[in-house]
């Protein structure tokens, strides 16, 4: 699931942040808003990705940030990635 | 776009922070702000010289109080629409909370410490005045370019550096010549004004404003 290009960007984007919405996601990435949506609702679907509606001075507002097993599978994917590159021949 | 292939280690992740931290201060509202911050010293400083106005160090000492409530009005009516809304978590934010109040904290320790020692006429503590007093100015000057560099260091804007000896150039100037530290403290801020404006206007035309843009993005969710 990570180890698509583009969904890495998204994961390592939000690992660093808390939280950020889609347009800032998509400034960020230079993505179009219907390759970015079409990617974060995979990973919404996985669990990895939680979109928060929430209300910012009265106006509706999309949040978009890692959920714990979102945090723990990119952990877990920046590890094995590691150990796979300790592991090849120089 | 990242390098994905490169993204997984911790230096590329404190570069995405750092893109993070830039592309949110792209808009040169921390650059109003910090020249707004050196000029209402120099006019202070100036008010005191010139017609006495003591309690000139309240306005530079209130300032951080009043200009929070401002930028963040500011951030979401500018920034947000323009680049969208990104909070930064324990990995950034707090990360400069927790180096504002450490530099508050071993400032006023040291302080306290080097009050306490004078007040009981300890010999260090009176060496450490004797030569802290007449180079004031120095001291300063290097802290204030210090603190600059830390918080340019840590959010990875590099214009900070510049305005940090900028600030120290004006307090040695003072120190080593004739000229009014305070004619040159307000020069200095003039220009880390302009250079705001000058950031904001490139940030307003390269971010015009399209409204609709964020329910369309989010309705498509």
């Amino acid at each position: 699931m990570i180890h698509e290009p583009t969904r890495l960007m998204i994961m390592t984007q939000l690992y660093v942040v808390e939280s950020a919405d889609f347009i800032f996601l998509q400034h960020q990435l230079q993505m179009t808003p219907g390759n970015l949506s079409s990617h974060l609702s995979k990973l919404e679907e996985a669990g990895y990705v939680e979109i928060v509606k929430e209300f910012i001075e009265r106006k509706p507002h999309t949040a978009l940030k890692l959920t714990k097993k979102g945090h723990e599978a990119y952990k877990e994917y920046q590890q094995n990635l590691k150990q796979v590159f300790s592991d090849s021949p120089t | 776009m990242y390098n994905s292939d490169v993204e997984m280690n911790e230096s590329s992740l404190r570069e995405v922070e750092r893109r993070t931290y830039m592309a949110y201060h792209q808009d040169g509202l921390l650059d109003i702000f910090v020249g707004v911050y050196v000029l209402l010293f120099g006019l202070g400083i100036l008010l005191m010289t010139t017609i006495e106005f003591s309690t000139w160090f309240v306005i530079p000492a209130i300032f951080p109080a009043v200009m929070m409530p401002i930028w963040i009005s500011v951030k979401k009516r500018i920034t947000m629409p323009r680049i969208g809304y990104v909070k930064f978590g324990y990995r950034g934010a707090n990360k400069m909370v927790a180096i504002f109040l450490g530099l508050t904290v071993a400032g006023l320790g040291a302080f306290m410490l080097f009050g306490l020692g004078a007040f009981m006429g300890q010999g260090w503590a009176l060496t450490l005045r004797n030569l802290i007093i007449p180079n004031g100015m120095i001291i300063v000057g290097i802290l204030a370019a210090a603190i600059s560099s830390l918080f340019a260091y840590t959010m990875g804007l590099k214009r900070l550096y510049a305005y940090g000896i900028l600030v120290l150039t004006s307090f040695l100037t003072g120190h080593f010549t004739t000229i009014p530290f305070e004619y040159v403290l307000l020069a200095i801020g003039l220009v880390i004004i302009i250079n705001g404006f000058v950031l904001l206007t490139r940030f307003i035309r390269k971010y015009p404003l399209a409204p609709g843009d964020e329910t369309n993005a989010e309705e498509s969710l």
